[in-house]
């Protein structure tokens, strides 16, 4: 199985290299790597299943390499890829199922190590004041022990201390010594941010938001806005999504409610300017707006992740899961399509590198 | 005194006619002693492969490998001794039913049967029918079925067997068996207990499997009692306990484990008279799963099942060669746990099967079903099949069918996501047999089968509501090719049985326009075994093909086992057998599921004790 995968694999990257190598003719720094200057897809895979993957593509979709860190390392990755973050020059692969983190040059995603203790169902990463922040949710069935591990960047390994915080902690982003910390809520739904401070590692507040938040951004003067897709209707208590703006300052917060039966989710603040996505469409506001827009922007989409460069949108569709899925990517200045790829099997984060 | 033999389901095909042209009500309660009098009345132009005593008892308890080493059927095993599901000529797990004494016993929370949690070691036979059967069999019956059998012999004996097994990763199996008999009065009693750590090297690593260790208990009981020449009430009990780890896969590690426990209880009264035969079944089932995500820790989520049932068969004579069965079920089903909301079911159903022997060489059977259950529309299901010896040694089967298979519980009231809106899966089938038989040492069985199944239930992601919902969405057909070849030989004190199988599944996913998941092309199986005198050795090989996955391909494999017994004490009533066996003798790696490597080579040892 995996001898035959890797042989095709080295194949088309062999292939590969060739027509990446004549892009890259007129460009005149050094190339970093591969990888550089382009998009990096992270593939959950299929849940037990150890076919989580990364792919690379270049900014126009011609050039699209799958299972690069297959190919690179001859290993496979791992199982249900659920993020990635980058520090300097290290990709951090975070690996749900797996329990541990993938850390490679993100360039080229030569392997550079495994963290593979003190992880129990690690979801994100953040890095803040040299230091790492995983959160993990611990026994999913139990509320009380989820906690954010800590890893020391210069040694790539998990610190003794990680920080406990409550329910299902799933998003972070970080500013200064500052991380924040969604909690969407694991299994269950939760509503809060817990703010922690990096020159300490211990929670110093926790701020009320909407009803399972699921997606954070930082704006141009370091305010935190936070995106919440509400509680679902199969939980027969449904509430509607809310944004919310979160002042650095003092944590004071404002905030825009959806309809009672509208979940949103993916907020991307880019240039003064926030997208969301809800129900298939894309919608766009201004940062300053008091309202939500009424019409959307790019409509008929399914889309399992997104994320914005340059104006650019780049969007992935998981299909049915099991069949490989789509990247697509939108001009938001025309809202016309400009290209689409196939990628690999459930497509969930789009990184710009 | 009422003398009762019972005949092996090997030797139905010659008793049928011999019942049939008797009017004898004493040999006709030999038939209705029988557990499950259809299989053996109604089937004639259906390949039936039955497993006898000698052959289950060659792969120990585990009815996931006596049927990997000894059928066509393909199983997905998540590691050795897990989860197990069937993929019966390409049909997925919850399209091949496992029938416990007559009754379909598919779990009604998710419609398929754990292989791993079914003992082999407490039936008589196991006999395995190719093609559909729902009409007969109920739900779930596409691929083919699988049937459990507990005999109950009226003569007048009692046999005890006591086995001590041993083996690699500190492996311990027990089990005992109590058969006891006379012209009233007959009954056996079986236990059988397996624990195992499980930990076997993965091939190629330094790594063993990991978390894997687990332990299965099975008890049996079964009674009958002759109330007078005409009538006979019998009682079936079995009780399965299993209690496993989960074990980790090559990239996901696990702490979590599986408790499973399984009631499954019949009272039968059979009536035979002149014109008629009548069996009056009261059953109930109890299926219960516990999920510990943490082992270490008390929280788990919790499901269960309860089925009631009740059931008649009426078998009328309607001339010399001419049998009508009339059967009507009523069953009540509820479910509980953490993802339901105490669904119920009502389902009753009426069945008639008429059989018709129209020459000595000629015989068919026409079968009609319709279901009425209280929460979906189920189809009305028809099944014919015939039987024509075209020359001695030389028989043509043909069968054709409508089946269905039943949305599960889970499918319609999982809390979120199930579906009130399914209907059953369909299926319509055929299959040609060809058996030659020269001699009785040599046999020969050639089956082309086709399937079409339509209305397939998917859970598929929902993109309104962010989770996944069953839709019936799918279409696929199998098609194919088994060879089934028997031959047995003696010379003088010198015993040689071969029984090798194959199959050639070819499988279609319409919408995809790709070939299903996890189905072998190609898949093989060989049992050779030697005796004389006090000696056995036998050899058992599995060949499977590649088999296709979610983006990729799992290579094929080839297992052989090498076993080897001994009679120590031949003369007394007192017996001793020695067994041994290396299993995996080729030190082969692989998977049945991808990421989760089966054991290496491996060792056990047995000591019978039958008095």
């Amino acid at each position: 199985m995996i001898k035959n995968q890797l042989t095709v694999l080295v194949l088309s990257v062999a292939l590969l290299f060739t027509s990446c190598n004549n892009d890259d003719d007129d460009s005149n720094p050094v190339p970093l790597g591969d990888y550089e200057n382009g998009l990096l897809i992270s593939h959950e895979g299929n849940f037990g299943q150890g076919n989580a993957s990364v792919s690379f593509a270049s900014y126009d979709l011609t050039v699209v390499e799958n299972n690069i860190y297959n190919a690179v390392n001859s290993s496979l990755l791992g199982d249900t890829a659920q993020s990635i973050g980058f520090y300097d020059d290290l990709a951090y692969i975070v690996l749900n199922v797996s329990n541990k983190i993938e850390v490679v040059d993100r360039y080229t995603f030569v392997s550079v190590a495994t963290i593979d203790t003190g992880l129990n169902n690690p979801r994100h990463i953040a890095f803040a004041n040299g230091k790492g922040y995983v959160t993990n949710w611990g026994d999913g069935s139990v509320a009380t022990d989820d906690y954010v591990a800590v890893i020391d960047v210069t040694t790539n390994t998990i610190s003794a201390q990680t920080i406990a915080v409550e329910e299902g902690p799933e998003k972070l982003v970080a500013n200064g010594n500052t991380v924040y910390v969604a909690h969407q809520g694991g299994y269950s739904q939760n509503n809060i941010i817990s703010v922690i401070n990096a020159a300490t590692d211990v929670v110093s507040t926790t701020v009320t938001v909407g009803d399972v938040p699921n997606s954070l951004q930082l704006d141009t003067d370091g305010d935190l806005w936070v995106l919440a897709g509400g509680t679902p209707s199969w939980t027969g208590s449904e509430t509607g999504g809310k944004l919310s703006k979160i002042d650095s300052s003092d944590y004071s917060v404002t905030s825009i409610d959806f309809a009672g039966t509208e979940h949103p989710s993916f907020l991307v603040f880019e240039t003064g300017t926030l997208y969301y996505y809800l129900s298939g469409s894309v919608y766009k506001m201004n940062e300053d707006a008091t309202t939500l827009p009424s019409a959307a922007e790019i409509t008929g989409l399914n889309f399992y992740g997104m994320s914005i460069n340059d104006s650019v949108l780049y969007g992935v569709d998981a299909v049915d899961f099991t069949s490989n899925g789509i990247l697509t990517a939108y001009d938001l200045s025309s809202n016309t399509l400009v290209n689409s790829a196939t990628v690999n099997i459930i497509p969930g984060g789009v990184y710009f590198n | 005194m009422i003398r009762i033999v019972l005949c092996f389901l090997l030797l139905c095909f010659y008793s049928v006619a011999k019942a049939q042209t008797s009017t004898d009500s004493i040999q006709r309660l030999d038939e209705v002693v029988l557990s499950d009098v259809k299989l053996k009345r109604y089937n004639q132009g259906y390949k039936l492969t039955v497993l006898n005593d000698s052959i289950l008892r060659k792969n120990g308890n585990s009815l996931t490998d006596v049927l990997r080493f000894n059928s066509n059927i393909y199983f997905k095993e998540n590691g050795y001794g897990m989860v197990s599901s069937a993929s019966f000529r390409g049909t997925n797990a919850s399209q091949t039913a496992v029938i416990w004494n007559g009754i379909n016993i598919n779990s009604q929370l998710n419609g398929q049967v754990d292989f791993n949690t079914i003992s082999a070691a407490n039936y008589n036979a196991i006999s395995i029918r190719s093609g559909g059967g729902s009409v007969q069999y109920g739900s779930g019956a596409i691929g083919g079925s699988v049937h459990l059998s507990n005999e109950l012999d009226f003569t007048t004996h009692i046999n005890h067997r006591l086995q001590l097994g041993y083996g690699s990763y500190d492996t311990e199996n027990a089990s005992y068996n109590l058969s006891f008999g006379n012209s009233k009065w007959s009954g056996n009693v079986g236990v059988s207990y397996v624990r195992t750590e499980n930990d076997y090297r993965i091939l190629g690593t330094d790594e063993k499997n990991e978390n894997g260790a687990f332990n299965n208990l099975d008890l049996n009981l079964n009674l009958g009692y002759v109330l007078s020449q005409k009538d006979v009430l019998k009682i079936y009990h079995q009780n399965f306990r299993s209690d496993r780890a989960f074990s980790s896969t090559l990239l996901a590690p696990s702490n979590s484990k599986y408790e499973t426990e399984d009631y499954r209880s019949m009272l039968e009264w059979a009536h035979v008279s002149e014109n008629f035969t009548s069996s009056l079944k009261a059953v109930h089932l109890l299926e219960q799963f516990k999920y510990f995500e943490n082992k270490d820790l008390n929280n788990y989520s919790i499901g269960q099942a309860k089925t009631w049932l009740i059931k008649h068969n009426y078998m009328r004579n309607l001339s010399n060669n001419m049998t009508l069965s009339v059967i009507t079920d009523y069953s009540y089903i509820t479910a509980e746990g953490n993802s339901y909301v105490d669904p119920k079911r009502n389902a009753f159903s009426a069945t008639a099967l008429l059989n018709h022997q129209f020459s000595s060489r000629f015989r068919y059977n026409l079968n009609v079903r319709k279901d009425v259950i209280s929460d979906f529309k189920s189809p009305l299901v028809f099944a014919g099949d015939l039987s024509y010896r075209i020359a001695e040694p030389y028989t043509l089967k043909f069968n054709a069918s409508k089946n269905f298979r039943v949305p599960t519980f889970n499918d319609l009231y999982w809390h979120p996501g199930g579906n009130l809106d399914l209907e059953p899966e369909e299926s319509f089938q055929f299959d040609l047999g060809h058996q030659l038989e020269i001699l009785k040492s040599f046999q020969i069985k050639l089956n082309m089968f086709y399937i079409e199944t339509s209305d397939l239930i998917q859970w598929r992601p929902n993109t309104e509501t962010n989770y996944w919902n069953p839709v019936n969405i799918a279409n696929a057909k199998h098609y194919g090719l088994e060879v089934e070849l028997g031959y047995s030989k003696q010379i003088n004190a010198h015993h040689v049985n071969l029984v090798t199988a194959y199959s050639y599944t070819e499988t279609e996913d319409v919408e995809k326009n790709q070939p299903l998941y996890y189905v072998p092309l190609h898949k093989g199986n060989t049992a050779v075994s030697y005796n004389f005198k006090s000696f056995t050795a036998y050899y058992q090989h599995l060949f499977t093909g590649e088999v296709d996955i979610i983006g990729g391909s799992l290579d094929g494999y080839d297992v052989g086992n090498l076993g080897c017994s001994y009679v120590l004490n031949t003369a007394g009533k007192l017996n001793y057998i020695l067994d041994l066996k290396v299993n995996n003798i080729y030190n082969t790696y692989y998977e049945n599921v991808a990421l989760r490597p089966m054991p290496n080579r491996n060792f056990n040892i047995k000591l019978t004790l039958k008095f």
